[in-house]
């Protein structure tokens, strides 16, 4: 359990350890100076208790204190004020601050002191098997204090048939995932009568990952969540756990569908804890091109091991993992006899495998672990000292995150957070206030997205047909019924809506896309069909083209015939020595603009968009010399979409005089979004990919686009490039819009921050240790460039100087 | 501007531009992407409207017209959306080339044993046998796919009424009738004993248990047992026939054809034709088509007792049959069972009758079989053998000789070296073979 350890034994402990890490530091701090952009000391904080609470079931009481814990954090005190008095709560506190007590606690006591019961819900199986786990050692330790045992059990894709009854029937808590309930649960509910005439609590963990589609898709599941609980006459209460994001109240609230009470300050004692950000040396000043972040990681954890310390580093991908691995593992593990002082962690391995990791990790045996996300979460691995963070892992909270896995236990802890050249770390690196101060992410959901929102009015009208007049979401129910009456899925008789398809509508609905369905990724080599990924149907046309080599841990396959009706892409293994890149272009009409004003000396808007996208074909380019070595045609149908955007403009007279030529205009543009693009995704919590960028004009008779010869060019509506300097008015645009139809709730955000946003991309261009532009601030550059009087970054910061 | 209303929102969501869309509006997109932006689009929307309904929309034409249903199929509406079609049936009824016995309530309890022991009993307190009387169930629904959103529209019941059958057919002609329709299902459950269906266990009962869920109500099938007869029917000829469907037993078992049936799976289609258009056509043929299933039902039910009394006259799976009664403890029957099938026994299936003669002290077949099974090559009866030799007729030299033919491994090396030992004079050692071997002697 974290969060448990006794206070006196731990200090002794610190002093002890503090050396160590203090010489780690300091050392760092003298060799690499130029490096470490900020540093930070957070000081050792004291733990505020609370008294258990009176009315706790005397078994329970006894479990805890014979686990050592005779009080309570003050934040878990506080969570069983607020659920045992029935008030949805979120407790958005540090890792390893003890968040696990925070719910367990009311919900063992309902289920002992009322016969109730509790649905837990993680985002992935992985987290559910690891939930159960820990309430089979609470359960043992309740009936060795003599108190009746618990039965939690997980339910998920795993759960054998003949065993799935007895979770229904005997669960007091039930272990599960949003996909589970979503396709498996509710369309049963009947099944499931007993558990929901019990239902006490539905708790929430990992609650900053249901964000974007994800998160408002989940967030209509638990409509029918709510709608079937009702059905049964109860009123479960939602208990959220998050790490911190700025709004966890507010997210917690749309995703549940109302109020919930925000639990911020943690009770839980804190070692110190020191943070280190390091931007690798630049290489190459002309390119502004920078050593490898991993080059650093494995340094800083060489010299950790070599001081006695227990490291982790946190890779972004699989294949990272297993590299780092193989280069420590070069230098602390070269003898066989020994037992391994490295370990990789990473999705994938067998559940066996991972467990066995996990276990050594606790037991001490490992010096230095290196992991994916598959470690940030919930996992137990006992103390280390140092976490080093081989670039940004995408997200503020998921970096305190994985941070906080070093200095459990009140021992004082290290943190370094190397950037990789990624924008985004190089943003980040420069900025620590982004890190440092008060969480900036804002968790976005958008659950009335009416193709999602949809999707799930007719789910739930499989499960219980809907009444007239009642409601589901912001959109007009009676208006959503009567359009599936007209698809036939529906019939409207004696005031209800019944549902009358032959079909089960949840297992067309996937969580984690908008609408369409997935492509099937098949293996053909040697005459099998062996179905290998599956790829969501908006990056399909990107990534499976005809001649794309699509990987799967690091293993190329290529594409060699793409079914697009059938959804499916039947490739076949290669040896290859290159990559595929799309290039695609998008053409952009604005429909219909919400709202807009000035800015700067021009225009920030936002509203809803037509969008056209077309790939032409695709570049095959030569791993290490990134050589571009041939092209390929792609044949595929246009993606249309409708979306919402956020876009802005300059004042074409003010544009004229700043930059009349209108060439070195439209480069300047692209590179301003490029810049945009990134600290946008940043600030709104969201992956590259979830948001789009593109420049044009507001009418979509011209758009532009990088060409092959790497200069900006205008092109026609048909791709045709066009003359950029014309007689006709020139009013380019930038527009970063939500990249799925119908958009998730991005750009709102957007637009309100824009002013913000237009500072960050200033200071991201302008920061940067390149000379004329690179692929850190304004994307890559043709050589030669960066001698030009004006170079290409110099045009951006034009641009972005005039819209700010 | 752009079209507000949902329709017009969802169309330009999903692409569906059409004339009015705003590529059109200003020209942006020209000729050659709109057909191919049009074409693709245009697929995957037909996709969905041929998917879900089989054509365009179709608002209800009329009405759906009940008492002209009812007349149309012969029923009785006994309520508003519920119509009820009874027939009284001759107790010498032919179904198949059989007549339909009344086998379940008359006949000992003997036959009836296995039937009874693979049925589900809520308390297994409840007794060995079959409770009376059994009540014959069939449904039919709006779809294969279970959960809370698929009906059991049509519910037929059949059973013992005097001195013949009654067979009552529930059909439900109005969605928010089924209250009403569900009671009327609970009444013709009244005073069943065992509720008799095929693949009713998985299918038909938590479907209906579903909808009495739904509704409000009790479930009448809680208490009820079951006896589910896919279970018997699988045991006894699941690696004889090539599926265990319905209509394959009763081709099999009754050499019951069907002629001009409506296929099962097209009944959900005809009801909700009705629901939608109040199409009465097809629904006839879905009554026809649940009738066959309830008189299978009752034609397969004496016919499957048979298959466990006497698999042999019936085509089943001997050793399967034997095997069942074998692990209810009736070891002389899965004897007899197998001895008088014996030509037709597999290797697995005559080591379990030599195991038989063996624990019956019948040592001499025990023998014949092993001995023609190690010809042909078998291990286990090699097994058998060795150890037959060496602790039955303590012919040592015979058992080592068999011993080393075994395959190879510490088995084999433990076992050939305790031979060696015992014709060297050594003695015997106390090995688990010995004891077990030593029991065996007793058996």
């Amino acid at each position: 359990m974290p969060g448990t350890s006794k206070p006196g034994s731990s200090a002794r402990h610190g002093e002890s350890a503090s050396l160590p890490v203090e010489r780690l530091r300091s050392r760092l701090l003298a060799k690499y100076g130029a490096r470490i952009t900020a540093s930070q000391t957070q000081p050792a904080i004291e733990a505020s208790w609370n008294d258990l609470p009176p009315d706790l079931a005397p078994a329970l009481g006894s479990a805890l204190r014979a686990r050592g814990l005779e009080r309570l954090y003050s934040h878990q005190r506080a969570a069983w004020d607020l659920a045992r008095s029935g008030r949805h709560l979120v407790v958005a506190t540090p890792t390893a601050s003890g968040k696990t007590l925070c719910y367990n606690l009311p919900v063992l006591q309902s289920v002992l002191t009322e016969g109730r019961k509790a649905l837990y819900i993680f985002p992935t199986k992985a987290l559910a098997q690891d939930q159960v786990a820990e309430l089979m050692e609470l359960g043992r330790a309740l009936t060795e204090a003599g108190g009746e045992g618990i039965r939690a059990f997980t339910f998920d894709g795993d759960t054998p048939g003949d065993a799935r009854k007895a979770v229904r029937t005997r669960g007091d808590i039930v272990v599960s995932n949003p996909d589970m309930l979503h396709q498996a649960i509710l369309p049963h509910h009947t099944k499931w009568a007993q558990f929901f005439e019990g239902l006490a609590y539905v708790v929430v963990d990992e609650l900053h990952s249901y964000r974007g589609v994800f998160g408002s898709h989940v967030a209509n599941v638990f409509r029918r969540l709510r709608r079937i609980c009702r059905f049964y006459g109860v009123e479960p209460t939602f208990i959220f756990a998050s790490a911190t994001i700025a709004n966890p109240a507010e997210l917690a609230g749309r995703l549940c569908g109302a109020p919930v009470q925000a639990i911020l300050e943690s009770g839980a004692p804190q070692g110190e804890r020191h943070l280190l950000l390091w931007n690798p040396p630049v290489i190459n000043p002309d390119l502004g091109i920078r050593a490898s972040a991993r080059s650093q990681s494995t340094r800083i954890a060489r010299m950790a091991a070599k001081l006695g310390l227990k490291a982790i580093v946190f890779a972004r991908s699989r294949l990272m993992v297993e590299v780092v691995t193989k280069y420590l593992k070069d230098v602390f593990d070269r003898d066989p006899r020994n037992p391994p002082r490295v370990l990789a962690y990473r999705g994938g391995y067998l559940p066996s495998e991972r467990r066995r990791g996990e276990q050594a990790m606790r037991a001490g045996k490992v010096d230095l672990v290196v992991a994916t996300s598959a470690l940030e979460l919930g996992v137990d691995i006992g103390a280390l000292d140092v976490a080093i963070l081989n670039g940004y892992p995408g997200t503020v909270a998921a970096t305190w995150q994985r941070l906080g896995r070093a200095g459990r236990r009140l021992r004082p802890s290290l943190g370094v957070l190397v950037a990789s050249s990624d924008p985004l770390d190089q943003y980040l690196v420069r900025h620590p206030e982004f890190l440092f101060g008060a969480s900036p992410e804002q968790a976005r959901i958008h659950p009335d997205q009416l193709l999602i929102l949809l999707d799930h009015v007719r789910c739930a009208a499989f499960e219980l047909p809907f009444r007239d007049g009642e409601r589901f979401g912001e959109e007009d129910l009676g208006e959503m019924l009567a359009y599936l009456r007209d698809e036939g899925l529906v019939q409207h008789q004696g005031a209800r809506w019944y549902w009358v398809a032959d079909s089960y509508p949840a297992n067309a609905v996937s969580l984690r896309s908008v609408a369409e369905g997935n492509f099937l990724v098949i293996d053909t080599t040697e005459g099998a069909q062996t179905i290998i990924a599956e790829v969501d149907y908006g990056s399909a046309p990107g990534t499976l083209y005809e001649g794309a080599i699509y990987m799967v841990q690091s293993q190329p396959y290529q594409v060699e015939r793409l079914d697009w009706v059938g959804r499916k892409a039947f490739v076949t293994r290669t040896r290859a020595d290159y990559y595929t890149d799309a290039i695609d272009y998008t053409r952009l009409k604005i429909l219909d603009r919400f709202e807009g004003r000035e800015q700067g000396r021009g225009a920030v808007a936002n509203g809803e968009v037509h969008l056209v996208r077309r790939y032409p074909g695709y570049k095959k380019i030569r791993y290490y010399s990134h050589d571009n070595v041939g092209y390929g045609k792609i044949a595929l149908p246009d993606q249309e979409m409708h979306t919402t955007s956020v876009w802005w403009q300059a004042d074409p007279a003010v544009l004229e005089a700043v930059l009349p030529d209108r060439q070195r205009a439209i480069e300047g543009f692209l590179g301003a979004a490029y810049a945009l693009h990134h600290v946008a995704a940043l600030r709104v919590m969201a992956e590259l990919r979830d948001l789009g960028r593109a420049v044009g004009d507001a009418q979509g008779t011209w758009f532009a686009v990088v060409g092959g010869d790497g200069r900006g060019q205008m092109r026609g509506p048909d791709n045709e490039p066009l003359e950029a300097e014309g007689a006709g008015r020139f009013e380019p645009t930038l527009f970063l819009y939500d990249n799925y139809p119908g958009g998730v709730g991005l750009s709102a955000p957007l637009y309100d921050d824009a002013r913000r946003l237009l500072g960050d991309a200033r200071d991201l261009v302008a920061g940067c240790a390149c000379q004329g532009g690179c692929p850190a601030c304004v994307g890559p550059i043709l050589a030669g460039d960066e001698h030009l009087a004006s170079t290409p970054r110099q045009t951006a910061l034009a641009v972005l100087e005039l819209l700010t | 501007m752009a079209d507000r209303s949902l329709s017009g929102r969802l169309g330009r969501l999903r692409g569906r531009t059409g004339a009015a869309g705003p590529s059109a509006e200003t020209g942006v997109a020209d000729s050659d992407a709109k057909v191919r932006a049009g074409t693709m689009v245009k697929a995957s929307f037909a996709d969905r409207v041929q998917r879900l309904m089989g054509g365009p929309a179709v608002r209800p034409r009329r009405e759906p017209d009940e008492s002209a249903l009812s007349e149309a199929l012969g029923a009785e509406r006994i309520a508003p959306g519920v119509l009820v079609l009874d027939r009284t049936l001759d107790a010498r009824i032919r179904h198949g080339a059989l007549p339909l016995s009344r086998f379940v309530p008359d006949a000992d309890p003997g036959p009836r044993q296995p039937l009874a022991e693979m049925s589900l009993r809520p308390d297994v307190s409840d007794g060995e046998d079959l409770r009376s009387p059994a009540v014959f169930l069939d449904t039919e629904t709006s779809g294969l796919a279970g959960g809370t959103g698929t009906w059991a529209f049509l519910t037929g019941v059949l059973r013992v009424e005097g001195d013949g059958w009654r067979l009552s057919q529930y059909l439900l002609a109005r969605l928010d009738a089924e209250p009403a329709y569900l009671e009327a299902v609970r009444q013709a459950l009244a005073g069943a004993g065992t509720l008799v269906t095929y693949n009713g266990r998985a299918f038909d009962a938590p479907l209906l248990s579903t909808r009495f869920r739904l509704a409000g109500l009790s479930d009448p099938l809680r208490d009820l047992h079951h006896l589910d007869l896919l279970g018997p029917a699988r045991r006894a000829f699941g690696r004889v026939w090539p599926d265990c469907r319905l209509a394959t037993a009763e081709s099999r078992l009754l050499r019951f054809v069907r002629e001009g049936d409506l296929p099962g799976s097209e009944a959900p289609a005809a009801w909700l034709g009705w629901l939608r258009n109040g199409d009465p056509g097809p629904l006839g043929g879905v009554l026809r088509h649940n009738r066959w299933d309830l008189l299978s039902l009752a034609g397969l039910m004496p016919a499957l007792a048979r298959s466990f009394e006497n698999p042999e006259s019936m085509g089943a799976d001997i050793h399967a049959v034997a095997s069942f009664h074998q692990s209810r403890g009736r070891e002389d029957v899965a004897w007899r069972l197998l001895e008088s099938g014996r030509a037709r026994l597999g290797a697995q299936a005559l080591l379990d009758l030599a195991r038989l003669h063996r624990r019956r002290g019948g040592w001499a077949s025990a023998r014949a079989i092993w001995e023609s099974l190690v010809h042909g090559g078998d291990e286990r009866a090699r097994l058998a053998l060795a150890k037959y030799h060496e602790h039955r007729t303590r012919d040592l030299t015979l058992a080592l000789e068999l011993a080393r033919g075994l395959p190879s491994g510490p088995d084999r090396e433990r076992r050939c070296e305790r031979l060696r030992g015992k014709l060297a004079g050594v003695g015997v050692n106390a090995d688990g073979d010995i004891e077990l071997d030593g029991r065996m002697g007793l058996d």
